[in-house]
């Protein structure tokens, strides 16, 4: 085992925690994944909100676009013979430019389609959360095309065969998978459902009935990242880095065949904490009384 | 190119074919009511959750390039399952500390692997929440069989494309990525119609619709053969 290389396989899970806080945050102040339902239901259900809409994509391919487009860029800059880290942050800018157009049209197609409803369109709300949805957009390119670049330098355990900008395109749609499925969840059962008793699930005949009040003036999606900062966005970080660390960590560590052995024993050791972790919750909670 | 390459070609891409698309009906999904806790399962897409799976499987497949077929799609199959394990444990955080619920099935009153009674702890008006025991594991069964796939296609196609005539004085990244787009496409093709097959969310291979798997199978399996067809007339020219 090289030393080097461990310590490059840490510092790509430190990027890859970062650029999983920063995805589910932007995922959540956009709306972009499956909780954009019930801000699209809620102006139906009378209930018109100051929140951002921009899923006309699901959040894994439009991370697969945006990570996408940041490594190829970053890779004509590099061969052009600038800097790694300078030709990162210029693809990662350039995505991030795109993400911003892509924000603007999604979410005026969005809101204009709940016209109907009486659903006005704030071009407040759409300028204030134009800047944090880029950066952080930016902060997740960067940290993605950033691990994917160290996954590719020719050291001993590394040196990935495919091409900077298909890693990044992939990793990009692995990662929106991940947000769409862990840190929006404390999004869409929590945060836009605040306002119910917490300790249950969101039942049918409450799906629209939003909150859109903040503790002072209306709800906007600024303060739906306060809130998932607090747990949702540093989960999502922790699990991706741990899946970038793990998948690597086994091999670099025990080699090649012994490692896929060790993987195996981790994965045996998540099913028993699953179970472990729901008999916890069984105790914790209990049923829910007739 | 010879014969036998051709067909032990399209034997991998159809036999990767039907893992993916048969993986992707184990794999538990809940899509948008998941996202709610309005549902049991993974709060995301069927084929996108796979594909996040299947991906990082194919990532870790690569890695192993040179290696022996068995290899590269072991090397596939762990990274998926790790990919698919971490991502339902921590979703469980989520729902249970996040949300301050219990996982529960809907499709099973007593959980098949831990005996425990699902009913009681669902919240009133929803179809279950969060990620328990029977759909944890078949989401590991699910990732398995979606990294193998993923991998086994790879192999093959990363084979085929190093050897062929067409690619000739090509750099070996080349063909590594051009195996790889070819298998993401394969992964994406079986992973979107098997999710048309399941028609919504699935909890499992205890849910009724697990039984609409052998048409999965069978779609998957032709669907693959004609890819595997067009991969021999992009690769090896006609």
């Amino acid at each position: 085992m090289d030393p080097v290389t461990l310590g490059v396989v840490a510092l790509m899970g430190a990027a890859a925690t970062i650029a999983g806080a920063a995805e589910d945050l932007e995922s959540d102040i956009g709306s972009q994944s499956n909780p954009n339902s019930q801000v699209q239901l809620a102006p139906q259900m009378g209930h018109l909100h100051r929140m951002i809409n921009k899923a006309a994509s699901g959040e894994p391919v439009s991370y697969g676009v945006w990570c996408g487009t940041a490594g190829a860029i970053a890779a004509l800059a590099i061969s052009a013979g600038i800097i790694p880290v300078v030709a990162i942050a210029m693809g990662s800018t350039v995505a991030a430019f795109v993400h911003a157009i892509y924000t603007v049209t999604s979410h005026l197609g969005r809101i204009v389609g709940q016209s109907q409803f009486e659903q006005p369109l704030f071009m407040d709300v759409l300028t204030q959360s134009l800047g944090p949805i880029a950066a952080h957009g930016f902060i997740a390119s960067f940290g993605i095309v950033g691990m994917s670049y160290l996954m590719t330098l020719p050291l001993d355990g590394l040196g990935h065969p495919f091409p900077l900008p298909l890693l990044a395109m992939l990793w990009g749609i692995t990662i929106g998978a991940i947000g769409s499925s862990t840190g929006d969840v404390h999004y869409g059962s929590e945060s836009e459902y605040q306002k119910f008793e917490y300790g249950g699930g969101t039942p049918v005949a409450i799906q629209g009935d939003i909150v859109t009040k903040a503790p002072t003036g209306a709800k906007n999606s600024i303060d739906v990242g306060n809130f998932c900062a607090k747990y949702g966005g540093p989960l999502t970080g922790f699990c991706f880095g741990l899946i970038v660390f793990v998948s690597f960590w086994i091999t670099l560590v025990f080699g090649t065949v012994p490692g896929q052995i060790v993987g195996i024993v981790i994965i045996v050791l998540l099913i028993l904490g699953n179970m472990y972790l729901e008999k916890f919750a069984r105790t914790k909670f209990g049923p829910y009384e007739e | 190119m010879e014969l036998i390459s051709l067909i032990i070609l399209v034997i991998f891409i159809v036999a990767g074919g039907v893992c993916i698309g048969g993986g992707v009906h184990f794999i538990p999904v809940g899509g948008a009511p998941a996202a709610m806790s309005t549902a049991t399962g993974v709060g995301t897409g069927t084929a996108m959750l796979a594909a996040g799976a299947g991906l990082t499987g194919l990532i870790t497949a690569a890695s192993m390039t040179g290696q022996a077929w068995y290899l590269v799609a072991l090397a596939g199959a762990v990274g998926a399952m790790l990919m698919m394990g971490i991502t339902m444990l921590i979703a469980n955080f989520v729902y249970i500390f996040g949300v301050g619920i219990v996982p529960a099935s809907s499709k099973a009153s007593i959980d098949p692997i831990t005996k425990l009674d699902q009913d009681p702890y669902k919240t009133p008006g929803t179809e279950g929440h969060g990620v328990p025991t029977v759909c944890f594991v078949s989401g590991i069964i699910g990732a398995l069989l979606g990294g193998a796939g993923g991998g086994l296609v790879y192999y093959a196609v990363d084979s085929f494309a190093s050897a062929s005539t067409v690619l000739s004085g090509v750099d070996a990244t080349a063909a590594a990525g051009l195996a790889a787009i070819v298998s993401v496409g394969i992964f994406f093709i079986n992973s979107v119609a098997a999710s048309y097959n399941i028609g919504g969310t699935i909890e499992g291979f205890h849910d009724p619709k697990f039984k609409r798997i052998p048409k999965g199978i069978l779609a998957s399996a032709i669907m693959s053969l004609v890819a595997a067809i067009f991969v021999i007339l992009m690769l090896g020219g006609i």
